[in-house]
């Protein structure tokens, strides 16, 4: 669904990813997980042209049948949003702060959906509900939101024209363990749901044994080691990937059944 | 106790200060507005037979040296001062806004280019610049106001710029990118609301200096020309006379003083309706 074909980012003086090549099936949850600066964001947002003006991307990446990379800027707004979606780590910051959460909502619809426009409003509580929400939250500003609220309204706003792949970049990261559980577990659902395709980025090793397929591990700007998630976190081919696994904290039980965190 | 008992005080002196700053501005505005449709006296129409003459029934404010109201071309020249400085300063705010949100935005060459111009403005004084450019341009109205506005843009587009620019690093104009909106929506709807605090708050502020400015280039015979009246040039023409009838002088002044020291009050008081800092300070 989304394929990433020898793709090589640089800025003037260094490569930051080298030749990777990655597909996401359709429906499929691909983990890609490597330490900080390892080129995982930046590979994924070089899917959208996201890219800062500093840096050169070279490759192919494919949505389906359509070819993103060298696309002009108007062809590739038709898809961001409608096909391919973002959410990100930060979702406190990622509603206009003097927009309304229904405006935000209001103004894809238009941007995609233009002859719809006259139903924003219901489509708006539609979305919003889907997510556990109650619509009447579409007049709120965003700082009238609560944390949680924000990040479920993101999802919601993502997934509004039922994209073919969703990017989630550290989605969990700012989250504490068990709202972090709460968004995957909606994610996974909206994902059964609407059958898209997830490209989940994390560091977070719980999360990655629970919800993945697959996994991609990345470093230094290579994928060193990629494959099903319980043969790569069952048996490691490269040393990198033993070592993020030994790092990550695990639970281990104490024989009174209770857990205890360990290194 | 003390300190509360300050504060307070300092509170009402300045909802004094707001309060009839708002009286006057009202009152302007009446003015204006009579002026518009209610004139006693042609302001241009000389008449040497009651040249100078001090205030009475039929002149309130007397005569000047052609016999002309003063109050009516006080009146008129109000109308002249406060409306070319507001045009003057909605030009330069829209100029400066549409330039500063294009170079922050797009950065690059054209950022470079734009800095090197604010640079080469910004090195001289304001009214040094707006007098060799209006002296370049020749004197008269059109001349005056695109001189005003070459000087005062720049301030405008350096803060929208410095804004455009920090703003755009936020996580809502990626978000807003990702789901496919243009740069030109996203200017507009996202960034413009972050801008127009700022900015209005800078205009208001500009306001007194724009006013002095016009005021200024007519004294020096830059701007408005006779016969038209404006407070600057009225001041210019009552100058031979200012012994003989020291008023001439006294009423467009004192005009000019109470007019920006009202635009001033005003521009302070919505600076700090805007300012998140005071209140936490407070």
């Amino acid at each position: 669904m989304l394929q990433f074909d020898e793709i090589t980012i640089r800025n003037r003086s260094r490569v930051l990813v080298d030749r990777v090549s990655m597909n996401v099936l359709p429906g499929e949850w691909h983990a890609l997980v490597g330490q900080s600066g390892s080129g995982k964001s930046l590979l994924s947002r070089s899917a959208g042209l996201l890219l800062p003006p500093n840096l050169s991307a070279e490759g192919s990446i494919r949505l389906g049948d359509t070819e993103l990379t060298g696309m002009n800027r108007r062809s590739i707004r038709q898809v961001l949003g409608r096909r391919l979606a973002y959410i990100f780590q930060d979702y406190q910051a990622a509603f206009a702060p003097f927009r309304t959460i229904g405006q935000h909502f209001s103004e894809a619809i238009a941007l995609h959906d233009k002859e719809h426009l006259k139903e924003a409003r219901t489509r708006t509580a539609i979305a919003l509900e889907s997510v556990g929400l109650e619509g009447s939250l579409a007049g709120r500003y965003p700082f009238q939101l609560s944390g949680g609220q924000l990040q479920r309204a993101s999802i919601a706003l993502a997934l509004l024209f039922t994209p073919d792949v969703l990017i989630a970049d550290e989605v969990t990261t700012a989250l504490d363990s068990v709202s972090g559980h709460r968004v995957l577990s909606l994610l996974n659902r909206l994902r059964l749901d609407t059958g898209c395709s997830i490209l989940f980025i994390t560091h977070d090793w719980r999360h990655v044994r629970r919800h993945t397929d697959r996994i991609a591990v990345m470093k230094e700007g290579r994928i060193v080691e990629a494959g099903g998630t319980h043969r790569v976190l069952d048996h490691p081919r490269h040393d990198y990937t033993r070592q993020l696994i030994a790092a990550a904290p695990v639970l281990t039980r104490l024989p009174s059944g209770l857990q205890e965190v360990g290194g | 106790m003390l300190r509360l008992l300050k504060e307070t005080q300092t509170s009402l002196a300045r909802k004094l200060q707001l309060g009839a700053a708002v009286i006057f501005a009202a009152l302007l505005l009446l003015v204006y507005l009579y002026t518009a449709f209610v004139l006693r006296h042609d302001p241009t129409l000389t008449d040497l037979g009651i040249r100078l003459q001090g205030p009475s029934l039929n002149h309130p404010l007397g005569t000047d040296h052609l016999g002309r109201d003063v109050l009516t071309r006080l009146m008129l020249g109000g109308q002249q001062t406060i409306g070319y400085s507001l045009l003057a300063l909605a030009a330069a705010l829209l100029i400066g806004t549409a330039a500063g949100m294009v170079a922050g935005y797009r950065g690059g060459w054209l950022d470079r280019v734009f800095m090197r111009i604010a640079d080469g403005f910004l090195a001289f004084p304001d009214m040094i610049v707006v007098i060799v450019l209006s002296g370049l341009l020749g004197p008269g109205l059109h001349s005056m106001i695109i001189a005003i506005v070459m000087v005062k843009w720049v301030s405008y587009a350096r803060v929208v710029r410095t804004t455009v620019i920090t703003e755009s690093k936020q996580d809502y104009m990626l978000a807003a990118r990702t789901n496919g909106l243009s740069p030109a929506r996203m200017l507009t709807r996202h960034l413009l609301p972050h801008i127009a605090g700022q900015v209005l708050v800078l205009a208001s502020l500009d306001l007194g200096k724009v006013i002095l400015l016009i005021s200024s280039l007519s004294y020096i015979g830059l701007g408005v020309q006779p016969p038209t009246p404006e407070w600057g040039a009225m001041l210019n023409d009552s100058r031979p006379y200012f012994q003989l009838a020291p008023e001439l002088m006294l009423f467009p002044g004192l005009a000019i003083v109470l007019v920006v020291l009202c635009f001033t009050v005003l521009g302070d008081a919505i600076r700090d309706l805007y300012d998140v800092k005071k209140e936490v300070r407070g």
